[in-house]
């Protein structure tokens, strides 16, 4: 499971560890608006040197940003191919097996590369400076003002930690039963497709008892406990803003209103 | 004075048919400690589930600290009575231990300045102090379900039920959350109600409840129902290794008292000549 890059927390204790979730998901609100808008290759060179900045504040290696980009390289391949094929304007500039390079494909396949870089490199740091739970307390707020028009975000916060806090234990579970079956003559290496799918089926199955009856219980005892998603909760962890919050708000800000501002005089 | 539990002719069944409990009554009184026993299907644990309200009762009643468990009072009622379940994995609610034993508070809106001193307080009180920030993933069994007893202790309740709590521990989890049982029962005063498989945790409790089918088939200290030897045997009970060793002694013909626990033993063997 160490592998996976995208979505990790490290605990580097660098400055944007200590902000305030809110403020972190706001900057990445504003940012993500930012890549969106049309503002040219300056608005992304702003957009980049901000990123730029954030990524060292954090602490963060590029690389480490970069790894969390493996997964979307192909995407990135068949992107390029689709482009080269479908747009078919702006200068032709050079031709591979009778089919013509037009500069607008190249462009535009730049521009999304860029784009997906730049978002892929914003979530990253989001997950990697933010503790899951503080994450979802973070959206929790967010959501609050939302209430009043029937979004029940304390429910919904709560959700996503129970099954944030279940993850590792549904794994350990799969392994168990993955080891389970395996000693009763299951192969889910070798095999035909067919033989594979009746493998991965003698997994989930038990899982998926074993999920309810887990469900079931954790349910029990959250009750036993007095939990009543109806009643109102006091909370043990609470958000503070600091000065270096506001800052980047705002600077993030900026840097949106900025790129509005380029869009529409481009 | 009122009893902590008072059950009076409680019945209950899943399906409407067959009753899982039939006609059950019984008393426990305050700052006591009662365990109940009884082999699989005799309906221990669901008698745990109607006495802190998650199943509703089919007949009968069930008082606690003298107010009758309804829907109303269902709710204000688990401010004064915890439970710790089997499965140390399935009630750790919190990311951390910290956040665990805040759930029960959060629950029942204690403020938040005070939380931090009561989770350190309770942390203390089961020895998990420098656990605060592990995740459950880092902890063992024992130690999850020494949280659990935190959680509960957070929000001072006057009574614990403990639903085979150790049935899942190694001997040595099992043996530490034992005696942090007796440890509540005798400094804090606090009533305990434990349905356990393990007669060691029996031996060592003033009252015992043994079901059968439903019903109570044997009540009185461990010392009275151990006398019923050939009874449990016969509802698939065990009986402490200490008894067993007694009575194999006795049978071999040396003079030893019917001891419960291994301490007794031990000082029995001692007075040997």
């Amino acid at each position: 499971m160490n592998r996976i890059a995208l979505g990790r927390y490290l605990p580097l204790g660098s400055i944007v560890h200590e902000m305030d979730p809110r403020s972190k998901i706001m900057i990445m609100l504003f940012l993500m608006i930012s890549i969106f808008i049309p503002a040219g290759v300056w608005g992304y060179v702003l957009i980049g040197i901000y990123i730029m900045i954030c990524l060292v504040l954090s602490k963060l290696e590029f690389s480490y940003a970069l790894r969390s980009m493996r997964p979307m390289v192909w995407m990135m391949v068949f992107l390029l191919i689709i482009n080269c094929f479908a747009i078919r304007t702006g200068t032709l500039w050079f031709s591979i097996f009778g089919l013509g390079i037009y500069s607008d494909a190249i462009y535009q396949t730049l521009y999304i590369v860029v784009r997906l870089t730049l978002m892929i490199i914003i979530t990253t740091i989001l997950t990697a400076t933010t503790k899951p739970l503080d994450l979802t307390l973070g959206i929790e707020k967010l959501l609050k003002p939302f209430e009043k028009i029937g979004l029940p975000a304390h429910i919904i916060a709560m959700m996503i930690s129970i099954a944030l806090r279940f993850i590792p234990t549904l794994i350990e579970e799969t392994q168990r039963i993955m080891n389970a079956q395996a000693s009763r003559g299951v192969d889910m290496e070798n095999g035909s497709f067919k033989e594979k799918i009746m493998a991965v089926l003698s997994l989930v199955v038990p899982l998926f008892v074993s999920s309810f009856d887990r469900a079931d219980q954790l349910a029990n005892a959250m009750e036993a406990r007095g939990y009543d998603p109806n009643k109102p909760r006091t909370r043990y962890k609470v958000l503070h803003m600091h000065s270096i919050d506001y800052v980047g708000m705002v600077t993030s800000a900026l840097v949106l209103a900025v790129c509005i501002v380029l869009a529409v005089v481009l | 004075m009122t009893a902590a539990i008072e059950v009076s002719h409680l019945s209950f069944s899943y399906d409407g048919q067959t009753d899982i409990i039939k006609d059950v009554s019984f008393s426990i009184p305050k700052g006591s400690y009662t365990t109940i026993i009884g082999h699989n299907g005799s309906g221990k644990s669901t008698i745990a589930k109607l006495i802190i309200g998650l199943l509703a009762a089919k007949s009968g009643q069930i008082k606690i600290l003298g107010e009758e468990l309804t829907e109303e009072s269902v709710y204000n009622l688990r401010r004064h009575i915890g439970i710790v379940f089997q499965n140390p994995d399935n009630q750790f609610i919190g990311a951390t231990v910290a956040d665990d034993i805040a759930f029960g508070l959060e629950n029942h809106c204690v403020p938040q300045e005070k939380m931090q001193g009561i989770i350190e307080e309770c942390a203390a009180k089961v020895g998990m102090t420098e656990f605060l920030d592990s995740e459950p993933t880092h902890l063992s069994g024992g130690q999850k379900q020494r949280v659990a007893i935190a959680g509960i202790l957070a929000i001072e309740p006057d009574i614990i039920i403990f639903d085979e709590s150790t049935s899942m521990l190694d001997p040595q989890g099992k043996a530490s959350i034992n005696a942090q049982i007796k440890a509540l029962n005798q400094e804090k005063n606090l009533t305990i109600l434990s349905i356990t498989h393990d007669m060691e945790e029996v031996a060592q409790s003033e009252h015992v409840l043994v079901l059968n089918q439903g019903k109570v088939e044997l009540e009185g200290t461990p010392a009275e129902i151990f006398a019923h030897e050939k009874m449990l045997k016969s509802m698939y009970l065990d009986v402490p290794f200490a008894l067993e060793f007694s009575h194999a002694c006795a049978d071999a013909g040396i003079d030893f008292d019917a001891q419960l626990t291994l301490d007794g033993v031990v000082r029995a063997l001692c007075r040997l000549k």
